[in-house]
């Protein structure tokens, strides 16, 4: 996966455009995927793919078409076919009730600061030591090993008809998640890591987590929870859950137009959540893997969509500013790059989280599973527990709570329940596997503190 | 073409893999166009083409795809080499069980291919929709097409050759409006799948025009309603829901890699064990529930799975009692070794790839409840004293071993003693999944039954989507929570 040959070909494809008279977008996208996948303390799949993709977007007086294909680099006649296709397509185009804009990269642009090639092209053995090293001595044969490391690097170059520049960016990543399992039992515990470069996998730190919450699991007692309001103390991956929810439903112009937003125009400027609450969509954080300049050219900086629980106003796609009048606020990218801020409570793990003192029972969940949206306008979603709750009692001893479902509204979780936010941040891997490889992490405090959460249903066993 | 996937696995097998098969896509074309309030937000077309490789070999899998045709021995090596690798780090060699083999072909039944459709012809289609639901009340409207026609060609190294090509057409219109508490309300409709095609014939402009004002109507009831009451009713689940309520909570924890934990890092588990078939009450005796994947008019129905097994009919639950499971070659044959008795004969015939550069897993294929002997709906909602019809899925979140479910709605009415009564809005239901199929008081008859399709089941990592189907009557479950 060469930046300077996908350049080379996109530009040969920009000129077949051009030729053809063709006003267009081109866009190329290559991923280099590697996934090992446990189950049962075993490999249950190792999978390789490279796979190249490209997009022509060709634009007319209110109209646009797009063509797409996956396929050879080198098949030219497949990709000039995409060219056609596009340009053939637009007659058919419905208009629009608007005149979309068309990107003028004024400047090239190459960014590859995320992109470490020791990292992209890890090997077999080494991912094996790694996961062996993150479970040494844990498994038995009731406790069994499943879970992903997902691994790969992914090439984008974005051209126009209109200049002969172009905006390039590579990345690597790694999205780790290791899941001790109890057969007989059926309890699980997990540990996750998401990764930019070789030097950010940290096998001992996860081996560490799946050692104290095994502990938690085979020697505390295990209980059902009563119905009802309690303090949940969220963790990494519940919170960039919620937080994931409200970055679209909290700050997208788009989602707002549609109905679909907790927030409206006259929300801006006031105060919407907690004053702890700094959400900002930074393209300089790496561990997002940021795209610092978007489709249009344009150099992106930090914005806070919520400072300090003030809605500072929306994030506008240019797609949706052309159509609702908007200024586009340079959001054009593959995935954003949210990050909430840190908060005042040194509280920052989970040993330190058992030794806080409290005066009442906090119940600390670690993941959200299958979250649903309920109603978007209220922001109200819903999800259960998983991968290795803890009930840490009032009176200083644990107990292993089942699985709970929590319905709660992120106007509430981030408003008044919020109680504090860790002092520490970390990056929690979101990317998903069902399309083209798109590396997304959230950056969000290690933990976060709700006060009366309501348990609306109990399990009554794992 | 064939020529050379034969002399690759030929060379795999001699280089001592155990097993190897390939697919190989010439062509995936798929079309969507999306018109949002009377914008075409996305007009596209996508193609497809490359192949994937699966390799056994020292116990485990290993699988290599690419879109470039010019690296096939180096895809078929890495193939090889990754399956070499993950036998590294291997607790039970993989067996496949026994199949047939077969040399066939399938072709979806399709009397117009959508992709063949004139463009302007479907914009048209789109924008008669759009129109229509243009209507007092709405305040957000969506049509939308996909369309897409598959090419596959299968081979193993046991000997197998399946082509397949399968035409496939997923609309649907959908409307929001704010109700009379400010917050956001939709209603949606999405064709079932009656009759034996696939195609555009199942575009009728009257038929669509007829369900662009329902919706509206619908919308427009929901949107003044009183808020559904939180406290304990009987359900009445339309086609519409009952699909995802089989979905989510039959369908998922039935599939035999999950039952044996290989998804518990993602998609989750089942609370289902190897012991359960044959004993486990699943649901009262009015439950009958097969795996169909030779309904001719579903996704789910595919002529053979991607491990070149025929595709099948069989029960999963019979009279409430759990007698079956959505199964591969690999799956039924550690099945059966770890529950150290024969649960399973041979593969279901249920292991599907979304794409050529994914693997084959457990899928469901069209998961349906029999239709039973309480009458239509009308019927139903007249035995009922205290009741709640719901229809239309709204939001969906289930537990990580399907043992418990939140569902929202997007149209309902009251039902008390035996009459309809009014419209209700953000009307929801939750519940544990073994107490609410034993709770199955009435069971829809064939007046009721629909063929709903997913487009969309998400599983697998790295993750794959599929389609399927649902054949569904109205059903009724009693004591149910219902409200937020």
């Amino acid at each position: 996966m060469q930046m300077n040959k996908a350049i080379e070909n996109l530009q040969a494809l920009r000129e077949y455009a051009v030729k053809q008279g063709v006003k267009a977008t081109l866009t190329l996208h290559q991923e280099d995927s590697h996934l090992v996948r446990l189950a049962n303390s075993g490999v249950s799949l190792n999978t390789s793919e490279a796979l190249s993709r490209i997009s022509v977007t060709t634009y007319g007086e209110n109209k646009t078409a797009t063509a797409q294909v996956m396929c050879d680099l080198d098949d030219t006649d497949s990709l000039f076919e995409t060219v056609d296709k596009a340009k053939g397509m637009l007659a058919f185009a419905s208009p629009l009730s608007y005149q979309p804009t068309f990107p003028e990269i004024e400047k090239s642009s190459q960014q590859q600061a995320g992109y470490d090639e020791k990292l992209a092209h890890i090997s077999n053995e080494d991912i094996l030591a790694y996961i062996n090293q993150a479970t040494q001595g844990l498994e038995s044969e009731d406790v069994q090993l499943s879970g992903n490391f997902s691994v790969g690097a992914t090439l984008v170059v974005q051209m126009s008809t209109a200049t002969p520049h172009h905006v390039a960016w590579q990345a690597s990543d790694a999205q780790i998640t290791l899941v001790l399992a109890s057969l007989q039992d059926k309890w699980e515990i997990n540990a996750e890591q998401s990764a930019t470069r070789l030097n950010d996998l940290d096998a001992p730190a996860m081996r560490a987590r799946l050692a104290f919450l095994k502990d938690k699991y085979q020697n505390c007692p295990a209980v059902q929870l009563p119905l009802g309001p309690c303090r949940v103390v969220f963790g990494a991956a519940a919170t960039a859950e919620y937080l994931n929810f409200l970055s679209f439903l909290g700050g997208d112009g788009g989602m707002m137009k549609r109905d679909s937003s907790i927030n409206s125009m006259d929300d801006i400027g006031k105060q919407k959540l907690s004053p702890q609450v700094t959400l900002i969509e930074d393209p300089a954080c790496l561990d997002t893997f940021a795209m610092p300049v978007d489709g249009y050219g344009r150099a992106r900086e930090a914005r806070a969509i919520y400072d300090q629980g003030v809605f500072t106003g929306f994030i506008w796609s240019q797609s949706a500013a052309d159509e609702y009048g908007e200024q586009a606020t340079g959001h054009d990218v593959m995935h954003r790059s949210f990050r909430l801020a840190p908060g005042k409570t040194p509280v920052n793990g989970l040993e330190e989280l058992s030794r806080m003192p409290r005066d009442c029972d906090i119940l600390y969940v670690p993941y959200l599973h299958y979250t649903g949206l309920v109603n978007a306008s209220e922001g109200l979603i819903t999800g259960t527990s998983r991968f290795g709750a803890l009930l840490f009692k009032q009176d200083g001893s644990v107990v292993v709570p089942y699985n709970v479902r929590f319905t709660e509204k992120l106007g509430d979780l981030f408003g008044d329940k919020l109680q504090w936010l860790s002092t520490e941040t970390c990056a929690y891997n979101v990317s998903s596997t069902y399309d083209a490889r798109d590396p997304e992490a959230l950056v969000v405090p290690q933990l976060m503190c709700c006060d009366n959460v309501k348990v609306e249903i109990s399990n009554q066993s794992y | 073409m064939a020529h050379t996937w034969k002399e690759q696995l030929d060379r795999l097998m001699k280089q001592g893999a155990a097993y190897a098969d390939v697919r190989y896509y010439p062509r995936e074309d798929s079309l969507s166009m999306v018109m949002l309030n009377g914008n075409m937000r996305s007009f596209d077309k996508q193609r497809e083409s490359g192949f994937g490789v699966r390799v056994l070999a020292d116990g485990a899998w290993g699988f290599a795809a690419s879109s470039n045709l010019a690296d096939i021995t180096g895809t078929f090596d890495k193939a090889l080499s990754n399956a070499r690798a993950a036998a590294g780090r291997m607790t039970r060699p993989i067996r496949l069980a026994d199949k047939e083999v077969l040399s066939g072909r399938f072709i979806s039944p399709c009397e117009e291919d959508t992709l063949l459709v004139p463009l302007d012809e479907q914009a048209a289609f789109l924008r008669k929709m759009d129109e229509a639901m243009n209507k007092p009340g709405v305040t957000q409207r969506v049509a939308y097409i996909m369309a897409l026609s598959r090419q596959v060609e299968y081979y193993d190294t046991e000997g197998a050759e399946i082509y397949k090509e399968t035409r496939e057409l997923f609309p649907s219109i959908f409307v929001k409006g704010r109700d009379v508490g400010g917050e956001t309300q939709g209603r949606s409709y999405s064709p079932p799948r009656m009759g034996n095609t696939r195609g555009w014939e199942i575009m009728q402009e009257a038929h669509w025009l007829g369900e662009a004002e329902r919706i509206v109507r619908e919308l427009n009831e929901t949107l003044v309603a009183p808020k559904c009451p939180h406290d304990v009713r009987s359900v009445i689940l339309m086609p519409d829901q009952m699909f995802l309520q089989v979905h989510e909570t039959i369908g998922h924890p039935l599939e035999l890699d999950r039952i044996l934990g290989y998804e518990l890092s993602y998609a989750g588990g089942s609370f289902v064990r190897l012991e359960d078939f044959g004993r486990l009450q699943y649901g009262t005796k009015k439950l009958n529930v097969r795996a169909d994947a030779l309904l001719p008019n579903s996704p789910g129905s595919f002529g053979y799975d991607d491990d070149g097994v025929a595709a099948q009919n069989y029960m999963l639950i019979k009279e409430g009692v759990l007698v079956g499971a959505i199964t591969s070659r690999q799956m039924v044959t550690e099945a059966n070794e770890r529950a150290g008795r024969e649960i399973f004969g041979s593969s279901g015939g249920t292991a599907r790839a979304t794409s050529f550069y994914r693997t084959p897993l457990e899928r469901m294929t069209n998961i349906s409840v029999d239709p039973g002997q309480d009458g239509s709906l009308r019927d139903i909602i007249a035995s009922t004293e205290k009741g709640i019809v719901l229809s239309g899925d709204k939001s969906w979140s289930i537990g990580s071993n399907r043992e418990q479910f939140h569902f929202a709605n997007d149209y309902a009415y009251l039902v008390e003693d035996g009459q309809v009564k009014e419209v209700v809005r953000s009307a929801a239901y939750k519940g544990d999944t073994l107490p609410f199929y034993n709770s199955l008081s009435a069971v829809g008859d064939r007046s009721t039954w629909e063929v709903q399709y997913v487009p969309n089941c998400g599983k697998g990592m790295p993750s794959q989507v599929m389609q399927l189907g649902h054949g569904v009557p109205v059903c009724r479950f009693d004591h149910v929570k219902v409200g937020e």
